[in-house]
Parts: C-alpha cells; structure tokens; sequence
C-alpha cells in the first residue's frame, strides 16, 4: 500500500512538472501549445549535450530551461504572436512546429535512442521500503517549480502584469501594460519550463526525437481540468495521477493509461471548470 | 535484300542476346527506411550491398550480375504495399530479400503471391507465417525463448517468473510462447503485465514486480525507446533479479552503459562469435564502410546470408526460374557469419544460438551456444 501511495505522489509530481509550462502559456494567452512537447524534447537534448560536455546536474537544468525559451521567444514572435485571435488555428500551428521541431531533432542527432546518467542512482529507504531515489526526488523539483512560480507569479512585477493581463486584457493595455511583451515573456518562461521538466525526466526515460509525444495528451487533460492556476494543477495532478496508478496496480496497466483522458472528460462533462474554484 | 536482312536480324539477335547474358539479376530489398526500423534498416542496407559486391567482384551469378533495388516501406503495411508493388511490378525484380516488421511483411505477401516473386525473409519474428512464397532464415520463438529460460531453471535456479511487454502482436505473442515454455519446463509465471507500445512509465508494473516474489524477470518489448525506459526504470528501483530481454540488441545494449549491465540476451548473430567466417565478414564490413559502418547485427547479417541463399539457389536451379529456385531454396546452404544455414525446416532454419550476457562496459559476453536449435512446426504440411 505505501508503494502504491508512494508510486501515486511520484506520478503526480512528474504530471506536475511536465504540465505546468503548458498551464502557464494556456494561462495567459488562452492558447494550447501542442508544441509543448517539442519543447519537452529539445529540453531533453539540451540535457544530453550538457552531460556529455560534463557538466555538472546543476548547470544542465538552467541550460535546459534556456535552451527552452529561446525556441520559444523564437516561436512566439515568428508564428504564435499572429494567431492570438484564432485559437484552434494556433493549435495547428503549433501541432505542425512540432513535428518540424521533431525533424530538425532527428536530422541532428538521428532517430536512434540516447542515454543521459541519472545525477542519483539507486534507491533509498523510505519508511520500509525500498524506492528508486530519482523518483522521489522528482517530488522535490515538483514543489521547487510551483514555489519558484507562484513567486514570479504573485511577488513580482511581471506576475502583476500577467495577472492583469490574464483578467483583463483591454484594461491592462489601456493602463499602460504591455501586454506583447507579457506574451512574449510568459510564452518563453512556458517554453523553458517545458524543456526543463525534460531534462529532468531524462534519467527515468530514453531521449529519441518523439520522447514528448506521450506525455502530451495527458498534460492538455490535466491543464483542461485545472482550468488555469498552479494549484489547481497540483491537486488535478494529484488526484488523476493517483487514479492512473490505481487502475494500472489493481486493474491492468493498459487502462491506466487510458485513464487520465476518460478521468478529465468526465469531471469536465460534470462540472466544466474543473477543479477551480467557479 | 532478303540475306541482308536475315544478317542484319541476325546481328540484332547477336546483340541483344550478349546484352541479355549480362542482364542482372535483380534483388528487392524493402526495408525500414523511415519509421519504427529506420534505426536499423541502414545496416541491413549495408549487409546486402556487401553481398552483391563480393559476389559480382567473382563474376556474379551464372554469369549475370546482381543488382539492388532498395525501396522504403516506412515499416508499415501501408507503405510496404507501395513498395512491394514498385518492387514486383514496375522494377520486375527476380527475387525480394529483407528485414521488415510484420505489419510490413504480411503487408507485402498477396502481392508477391500474385507476383509468383520468391521471397527471403531475414528478420526474427513472431513465427508461422506460411506464404510458398516465403523462406524465413532468421529465427522465431522456438529458438530464442529455450536459452534463456533454460539457462534462468538451471543456472538461476529459478522457478516463478515475471513477464513484462510492450501491448503488440511481436510482445504478446514472444510471452505467451515464453509462459507455455516456462510451465511445460516446470517453473511458474506469477505475473504478466503489457504497457501501450508508447508508454514511458513502468511504475506500478514495476511496483507489481517488486512484491510478486519472482526469481527471474523476461521482457518482450517494442525496440528502442520503451525497452530502454524499463531497463532504466527496474534498475532505478533497485532490481536486481536476473533479467532476460527478448528484445534488446548489442547496439542499444551497448549505449544502455551500466544500465545494461548483467541482461541476457538470446540472438542468432552477436559480433563477438568467434569464427573464421565471422572475422572475415567483420573485416570486409569495416573495409567497405570505414566510418559509416553500421554495427553489424541479429537483423542485418541474416540479410547478408540470404542474399548468398539466393546465390546458391539459383546456380542449383540453373536459372531465376521463381518455382525452380523457391524447391531449390530448401536444399542449398550457406556458410555465413552464422555458421551453416539450411532453410530445409518447413521454408525456416535451424539455428545456432547464443546465449550472451551484457557486461558493464556494455560488450556481450557469450555465456553459451546451443548448435542448431530447430525452428519447430512452423508450416506443417496441411493434411
């Protein structure tokens, strides 16, 4: 049972991070970045060239987040910043980027299946049990990245000029925000994000050019049922990743991965914010 | 006029007849240039391109030479159709030699039916796959499973099993050939899980395995990608049992690092076989390549070797003649990397198997080799 609880918060923190670049940029500017997984995998790769240059885990993380939100300043001044006004279009847009991102992906460093080492190996024993150290350390990058932006979010100059403009976007304009550099900023901090939870799932995954694809559908789910802030998504994590675990353990692993996905059309069928507060 | 006419037929006849006696031969290769097998289809490219070198370098077969035709079949029936058809129909190749999924070959087996094009698979596979078109000289389940397994009763003295797949055709057909295997050798299956051939965490699959008291663990995953995020997964959590993939090769062993440490593995070609056709076939390899080469392997040298099957077919049958050369394909044999390969079992061939297991620098140690392994009852004659 502990495993099994355990297995569930790991889960969740792994959702978690790998979700929220993509609530961010869904946050501010109303837009779903099915990029987001692109951006997941070149964070990956940036990870991968980090470690064979030799550096220490330390720096492989900021370079991956920088390596992130320079493909994402790049993305939202060439492509995104002209399809605010068309949403679904903008997911087409970034569907497409993504699969251009894959390519170029592919072209540099091939279709094969690449390694980076753990920074942490083993396991260590929590409470009686023997658990794989990673995993667990996971649900401290987890609460590093809701801290760090509910932080940015709430105490700094920027947050208060994306929170006006996520609630009014006239009026933030009309006070004298402005708001395309808000997207702007925000759209890279998304991206970069995305990339770092990349390189951080790197040691518990393979790095090949469509190593974010899977991680995408359940990422939109769990955005789509957060409705929109960091908090929200921590406990929709939570509580879809713990079912997810549920039904593989005591069911079959095939349904479970299915379960996000029916999980999150049903709550929004019920109650269609989600788990915001109305 | 009617003499200068006979003699002017007569030289065209001349002329065309030489030109036909150097026609080549043509070989179809479709393979997985792009998709799934895109990682490996470069290397089967390079074995076949080596064959057809060597061959025509000694004056190629009765007299005419060989020529490649390489089509993409994007690893799936889809493309495989396209590819089969260029290939038979427009190309009019004599024979089809290659590696390709199973999607991709049952994909292509009407169309060389219709064809009446002869067809030498070399890819392992799930088995029974029975077209008359169809020679198979790479192995299936009834030679790769018994390695390990015995090897795991014996050495291991293992009795419950766990069994981990990825949820398609090759993964669940290679584990319920290995369940039957371990219950008819006395052991036990406590467990047998499959995750989508995209999934990427093997938690609670592994959290199964953890408190299921197995002795041994056997997966059988889709290549690449999930087969080296469960490796990484059951080594992060701490396992240590002994582990035999059924879908792990030398190459991605080899960039797994210490991950890989201490898997079994049970193939028909490693690069370490220590023989003399072996080393020569290496060397020849990396002279032709240089630094392009790519590894040999399990999928690739059995390219090489049909391509010679098909050599000596030929020459027994005296011609390219598809029904002549398809009754002559079980009698000849070929001396390759592998040893000596007969597809004299129901259109399959009774392999030497190696039963290897992967050090911590990633090469792969031969633990053992078990000589002709018989493929079974592949294609019992219907009676």
């Amino acid at each position: 049972m502990l495993i099994v609880a355990l297995d569930a918060v790991t889960t969740a923190a792994l959702l978690f991070v790998i979700s929220s670049g993509l609530l961010i940029v869904f946050g501010v500017m109303k837009i779903i970045n099915f990029a987001h997984a692109a951006f997941v995998t070149v964070g990956a790769y940036a990870a991968l060239v980090g470690a064979r240059l030799g550096l220490p885990w330390v720096l492989v993380l900021p370079l991956a987040f920088a390596t992130g939100a320079a493909c994402g300043v790049l993305t939202e001044a060439t492509i995104v910043r002209r399809l605010y006004q068309r949403p679904l279009d903008a997911i087409l847009a970034t569907w497409g980027l993504g699969i251009v991102i894959g390519q170029i992906v592919t072209l540099i460093f091939g279709r094969g299946v690449q390694f980076v080492q753990a920074p942490v190996a083993g396991t260590i024993d929590l409470f009686g049990v023997d658990y794989s150290a990673y995993r667990i350390l996971m649900i401290g990058a987890a609460l590093v990245v809701a801290l760090i932006f509910s932080a940015l979010l709430n105490g700094t100059r920027l947050g208060l000029s994306t929170r006006a403009v996520i609630m009014n976007e006239m009026l933030a304009q009309g006070l004298g925000v402005d708001s395309a550099r808000v997207r702007l900023v925000t759209f890279a901090i998304g991206s970069g994000l995305a990339a770092l939870s990349g390189a951080l799932i790197t040691p518990l995954s393979s790095v090949d050019p469509n190593m974010g694809v899977p991680w995408l559908i359940s990422a939109f789910m769990l955005v789509m049922v957060s409705g929109g802030s960091l908090l929200t998504l921590a406990v929709s994590s939570l509580v879809l990743g713990s079912l997810q675990v549920i039904v593989s353990t005591f069911v079959n692993p095939i349904l479970g991965g299915l379960t996000i996905a029916i999980c999150a059309a049903v709550v929004l069928r019920i109650r269609p914010e989600g788990f915001a507060r109305a | 006029m009617t003499s200068r006419a006979l003699l002017a037929s007569l030289a065209f006849v001349a002329v065309t007849g030489s030109a036909l006696a150097a026609d080549p031969i043509r070989i179809g290769v479709p393979v997985g240039l792009s998709g799934a097998n895109s990682v490996v289809a470069p290397s089967v490219v390079q074995s076949a391109e080596l064959a057809v070198e060597e061959i025509n370098a000694k004056g190629g077969v009765l007299g005419r030479p060989l020529a490649l035709d390489v089509a993409d079949d994007g690893s799936g029936a889809a493309g495989a159709q396209k590819a089969f058809d260029a290939l038979v129909f427009q190309k009019k190749v004599n024979v089809l030699i290659s590696m390709e999924t199973s999607a991709a070959r049952n994909a292509g087996l009407p169309i060389v039916a219709r064809g009446k094009t002869p067809f030498i698979y070399t890819s392992f596979y799930e088995g029974k796959s029975c077209s008359p078109y169809l020679y198979v000289n790479a192995w299936v389940p009834e030679q790769q499973v018994p390695p390990i397994v015995d090897y795991f009763n014996r050495e291991k003295k293992a009795k419950k099993y766990f069994l981990i797949g990825s949820d398609y055709a090759f993964g669940r057909g290679m584990l319920s050939f290995t369940k039957a295997y371990i219950e008819k050798t006395g052991g036990k299956v406590v467990g047998e899980e499959y995750l989508p051939m995209d999934g990427s965490d093997w938690t609670p699959i592994i959290s199964k395995l953890k408190s299921a008291g197995a002795d041994a663990i056997v997966t059988s995953t889709a290549g690449g990608a999930p087969n080296v995020t469960l490796t990484k997964q059951l080594r992060a959590a701490g396992v240590s049992l002994p582990y035999g993939n059924l879908a792990v090769d030398e190459g991605t062993a080899k960039s797994m690092g210490t991950d890989a440490a201490d898997i079994y593995i049970s193939a028909s070609y490693v690069t370490g076989i220590d023989s003399a056709a072996n080393k020569k076939f290496l060397a020849a390899m990396s002279k032709k390549f240089g630094a392009d080469l790519k590894t040999p392997n399990d999928l690739s040298v059995p390219e090489y070797e049909g391509v010679y099957a098909y050599k000596a077919a030929v020459e027994k049958a005296g011609g390219t003649d598809p029904q002549k050369v398809l009754a002559a394909l079980s009698e000849v044999s070929v001396d390759g990397p592998r040893g000596n390969i007969k597809m004299n079992k129901q259109r399959h061939a009774p392999l030497t198997m190696y039963l290897g297991q992967v050090q911590a620098d990633g090469s792969v140690k031969v633990i053992q080799s078990f000589p002709n392994v018989d493929p079974g009852a592949q294609c019992p004659p219907k009676s």
